[in-house]
């Protein structure tokens, strides 16, 4: 069920995704910049690596707009800093004076984390900073689930800028904790869960429209 | 000052570092990736290629890049690579340690072997320590200034494989600076720039 499709920056860091066993079973990967003329039709997301050439992104916005309103899910991990998302804003990162600024809390409980302790998203063998350092101003309407110490939105759910669902993180790809020795190794698969029952309501909403 | 240009991939750990005002007077042009392979390289001195940029647009100019070099211009690459697109490049992958100075008597493993090298009148050793994802072996007669301990060059000079100068180094500043993250590596910019714009190698 490879109905997932990953964009691919080719960067070292996820190059090596396309032979990674842990990404077969779901994932269609491809280069990023085959993107336009693809046939996306079979595909219920598109998954966005913050290491994306957001300049090409955002030449192609359109291209994500209908991806969007035909009723499909989209995901991003990462800092934006072009306009090629409906509804979202540039990243803020936020000032960092001790590892107290990092410290994930969760907003609202949510099946993509579910069982997944906040210490282990803030913190990764001891060490915090690698799961978020800012946030992106959440479009209004939005569902937040995690938040920063301040209440800045790591993680929101977009349901009304288009006629799909945006899932936007702002940091780490969510996909990356897949071996992780914590509870942290929930969220992949069950992001993955979430992505086809989202993208099963989507297509019943727009079934009975 | 040298003319540099950056080869920028469009990502957001390089719109950051590279238009970062203090890093960008050092530059005459960001030179988007995919315009690469058509833009002229006339004028410039040094071209930076940042770390994490698309490896098969970068593959597609290898010549391009070769022949920059071969007239006398340099190339500097930051960050692992695992594929071969300098000449002499000889990258070995190693398992990232991010956790070392969390354990006792805790070491990089770095070590500065030519300290009386120009760049370090720039930047120290710690300015370059945080973690490395490999190592190189370069050709012979190049200078390694910074190796491992156990063998691998973290970053080197390489002036004999073409005419021009290769400046490598295995350690990837602008990514994690454009990621808001390690401090060290803000330091390491705020030193290797001015030296690539008016140093000595």
């Amino acid at each position: 069920m490879k109905d997932l499709l990953m964009l691919n920056s080719r960067s070292n860091f996820v190059e090596g995704r396309v032979n990674d066993p842990r990404f077969q079973h779901d994932f269609t990967i491809i280069d990023a910049y085959d993107l336009p003329g693809f046939d996306l039709t079979p595909y219920k997301a598109m998954v966005v690596p913050g290491l994306i050439d957001q300049e090409f992104l955002w030449k192609e916005k359109e291209l994500i707009r209908e991806f969007l309103d035909s009723g499909r899910v989209l995901v991003f991990s990462g800092h934006l800093f072009r306009p090629w998302l409906p509804g979202a804003s540039s990243f803020v990162p936020r000032t960092i004076r001790s590892y107290h600024d990092y410290v994930v809390s969760v907003r609202q409980p949510h099946p993509v984390f579910e069982g997944v302790k906040p210490e282990d998203m803030t913190f990764n063998k001891g060490v915090a900073g690698f799961f978020a350092r800012g946030h992106h101003p959440a479009p209004e309407g939005a569902e937040v689930l995690l938040t920063l110490p301040d209440g800045e939105p790591i993680v929101y759910i977009d349901r009304s800028s288009t006629k799909g669902t945006i899932f936007v993180h702002s940091g780490n790809d969510l996909f990356g904790y897949m071996s992780s020795e914590s509870t942290s190794r929930r969220i992949g698969p069950q992001l993955i869960r979430w992505i086809r029952d989202e993208h099963e309501q989507l297509q019943a909403k727009g079934e009975a429209v | 000052m040298r003319k540099i240009g950056v080869i920028y991939g469009g990502c957001v750990q390089h719109h950051r570092t590279y238009n970062e005002p203090k890093y960008n007077r050092y530059f005459q042009e960001l030179i988007y990736l995919p315009e690469f392979a058509e833009a002229s390289l006339e004028g410039f001195d040094v071209l930076l290629f940042p770390s994490q940029l698309h490896q098969g647009l970068v593959a597609q100019s290898k010549e391009k890049i070769r022949k920059f070099a071969e007239n006398g211009g340099t190339i500097v690459a930051f960050g692992p690579q695992a594929h071969e697109w300098l000449p002499g490049q000889n990258w070995e992958f190693r398992p990232t340690n991010f956790w070392w100075w969390l354990e006792k008597d805790a070491t990089s493993g770095l070590v500065q072997s030519m300290p009386e090298h120009n760049l370090f009148e720039y930047i120290t050793l710690e300015d370059a320590t945080w973690h490395y994802h490999g190592v190189f072996y370069p050709p012979p007669g190049s200078e390694v200034l910074i190796e491992v301990e156990d063998r691998g060059a973290i970053l080197y000079i390489d002036k004999v494989s073409t005419a021009g100068s290769l400046i490598v180094t295995t350690l990837d500043p602008d990514f994690h600076y454009g990621s808001y993250f390690m401090p060290a590596t803000e330091r390491f910019l705020d030193g290797f720039l001015p030296w690539l714009a008016e140093g000595n190698w």
